[in-house]
């Protein structure tokens, strides 16, 4: 992991994404910039609906259109502008240089095919194999993933998999014809714990691997503090807060920053101990349908620290290798 | 899910989707029994003049013959004394040919404009929406026999023009599937991997939607073989080529003095479509997952 390397192998600057709703037109992101280095692990945090998965959609070129839309702002794959990339561009970008595993792998794989057959089809849009070629290959990465008797379970369908070893399939397919950028949106949510390290493991051994460079979009800030190198809180459609994953986890400022990590269940913790909150913090409150969003900051009515001008303008993201976009937080340092 | 270990459950050998089916439609009765009735209805049509031989269009005997009462006719003869057996061997033929060809072109016309209707939405959606509804709402029976008439009637008119009232339907069974398949993850990730629209529609998208399709697609074969049989009722088939619906047409005016030429046909054509009718009603238990579950 070579992180701080000068070039961002994706780069994403002022994304804008709208979406036209029956309450009018909201703005699902509003001014988002990410970079993601070689062989880093970006982790994309926030809860449902602050617009982690419209930016790993729009950084596959994945924006449903209609109803939504790129309005304003670049993502750059090693310089090349994805947004303004054709869809035959497009397609031979995903799966080859940017490929994507996603939150439900029950839902995710096609029942009508065996494993083997889906990765081979994964192969063979990108790759000059025949298919015999490809199902060795196929069978192969099933090893890779470290699926059991690969030979067979190649033929199986997805009914006749646990959830785990589906995820594994997969991040086989993701990884088939060795992209350098993996988005991982909610990899392990609908796994069970232990299964969910087992993935967390085996992404590791992926990035160390093939070094491809994984953009975790979780809700879950225990993945974050498993996974991260460094981690961009979002909320509402803004990135709230941006740095290292030890400044985040260690040194949060955003409140929202601050709850999120009170939601993770410390084990053998006394309540009270190292200024923890007692038993599991919440967060009070949802996030706001984004067309009732006002001009203030966003989570100003669920924070314990607002104040006058926080409901009356919106902060920016200020600061240097750590951001955070609050007026408390920005008074906290002054 | 709950399995810590993936090398710790062992699962049978592969079982496909189909082969599952396939599993479930042998025990259902009454399609086996639709599924034997109807090969045997294909076997006495496709081989039954090799044993029972005879021009069918020859007259054999005295006109209106009762059927039992000579040998040599154990069905009787109709209006103009042919035979009815051999009539009902001959026209077998191409009245199951019309069905099945009505049934392709409605499945090959629908799954065509549904499917592209269903994936892409919006405008094109609208669009063929409006002109599936536009043949919906055509009198069905008045316009395939406007199609007939303006086209000279023979059987691969006929299967056309029923094929083209008929294909509405499976248009919009085909777009309602795929606007409920193409919202699944697995379409977003074949999209993720690169795949082309068409590559997603036809072999992502396609293979899921299918049951409902075949079930759709065998119902409709009875429904053409009634179809024609009501067109040829009506005069309007193919005279030069027998069938069981012109039997009837041909007959129905005497059918106060002699019932069998119009009953015997009547009987071939009930029996097929019961068949036909079995068959789908298994595939759809058959595909159905939720009667499935026992």
């Amino acid at each position: 992991m070579n992180v701080g390397t000068p070039e961002p192998l994706l780069s994403i600057r002022g994304l804008k994404v709208e979406f036209s709703t029956r309450h009018g037109k909201v703005t699902a992101l509003d001014g988002i910039d990410l970079d993601l280095m070689p062989g880093e692990t970006l982790g994309v945090v926030g809860e449902s609906g602050c617009g982690k998965s419209i930016t790993a959609l729009a950084t596959m070129g994945l924006i449903p259109d209609p109803p939504g839309r790129i309005a304003g702002g670049h993502v750059l794959f090693d310089g090349e502008d994805i947004t303004r990339a054709d869809p035959r561009r497009l397609r031979s970008l995903r799966g080859a240089d940017i490929s994507m595993i996603f939150q439900e792998p029950m839902t995710s794989l096609n029942p009508v095919f065996t494993a083997g057959d889906q990765i081979a089809e994964a192969i063979m849009l990108h790759q000059s194999a025949g298919k015999a070629e490809a199902d060795r290959m196929a069978v192969e990465l099933l090893r890779t993933v470290g699926i059991p008797e690969p030979e067979r379970r190649s033929r199986s369908y997805p009914h006749e998999l646990s959830g785990g070893m589906r995820q594994r399939v997969m991040i086989a397919m993701a990884i088939s014809c060795r992209p350098r950028i993996l988005i991982a949106d909610e990899p392990t949510t609908a796994l069970d714990v232990t299964v969910q390290a087992q993935i967390f493991d085996l992404m590791r051994d992926i990035q160390r691997q093939f070094s491809v460079a994984i953009m975790l979009i979780t809700h879950d800030m225990g993945a974050i503090a498993e996974m991260a190198d460094r981690v961009a809180v979002m909320y509402a459609g803004r990135i709230v807060e941006k740095g290292t994953a030890d400044e985040i986890l260690d040194h949060p400022l955003h409140p929202y920053t601050r709850g999120l990590i009170g939601c993770i269940p410390v084990l053998g913790k006394e309540a009270g101990e190292e200024g923890r909150m007692p038993p599991l913090a919440e967060i009070p409150g949802i996030v706001p349908p984004l067309h009732l969003l006002g001009r203030g900051c966003a989570f100003a009515d669920r924070c314990p620290l607002a104040f006058d001008r926080c409901r009356a303008e919106s902060p920016a993201l200020e600061g240097g290798a750590h951001k955070v976009a609050c007026f408390a937080a920005e008074m906290e340092a002054a | 899910m709950g399995v810590a270990d993936p090398a710790a459950i062992a699962t049978p050998e592969a079982i496909s989707p189909l082969r599952e089916a396939w599993t479930v439609y042998r025990r259902n009765v009454p399609a086996v029994f639709g599924t034997l009735l109807l090969v045997a209805i294909i076997l006495f049509v496709l081989y039954g003049t090799f044993i029972y031989k005879g021009d069918p269009y020859e007259i054999v005997w005295a006109p209106q013959t009762p059927p039992g009462t000579e040998a040599t006719v154990p069905l009787g003869t109709d209006n103009l004394g042919r035979d009815i057996l051999r009539g009902l061997l001959k026209g077998g033929g191409p009245t199951l040919a019309v069905g099945a060809a009505a049934a392709i072109i409605t499945l090959v016309i629908g799954i065509s404009l549904g499917g592209v209707a269903g994936y892409f939405g919006g405008w094109i959606d609208d669009l063929l929406m409006r002109v599936t509804e536009f043949f919906q709402v055509l009198p069905a029976l008045l316009f395939a026999m406007v199609v007939i008439t303006l086209f000279s009637p023979s059987t691969i008119t006929t299967a056309i023009a029923i094929g083209v009232v008929l294909w509405p339907q499976t248009a919009r069974l085909t777009r309602a599937e795929f606007l409920k398949i193409r919202e699944l993850e697995y379409v977003t990730a074949a999209r993720s991997i690169g795949a082309r629209n068409g590559r997603i529609m036809w072999k992502v998208i396609l293979p899921n939607a299918l049951p409902p399709l075949i079930v759709s697609a065998t119902l409709t074969v009875g429904v053409a073989i009634l179809f024609q049989a009501g067109l040829s009722f009506l005069g309007l088939d193919d005279p030069n080529t027998m069938s069981w619906g012109l039997m009837i047409g041909t007959n129905r005016q005497y059918i106060l003095d002699a019932w069998w030429p119009v009953t015997f046909p009547g009987i071939a054509i009930f029996l097929t479509v019961f068949a036909v009718s079995l068959v789908g009603d298994g595939l759809n238990d058959a595909f159905n997952p939720k009667l499935r579950e026992r």
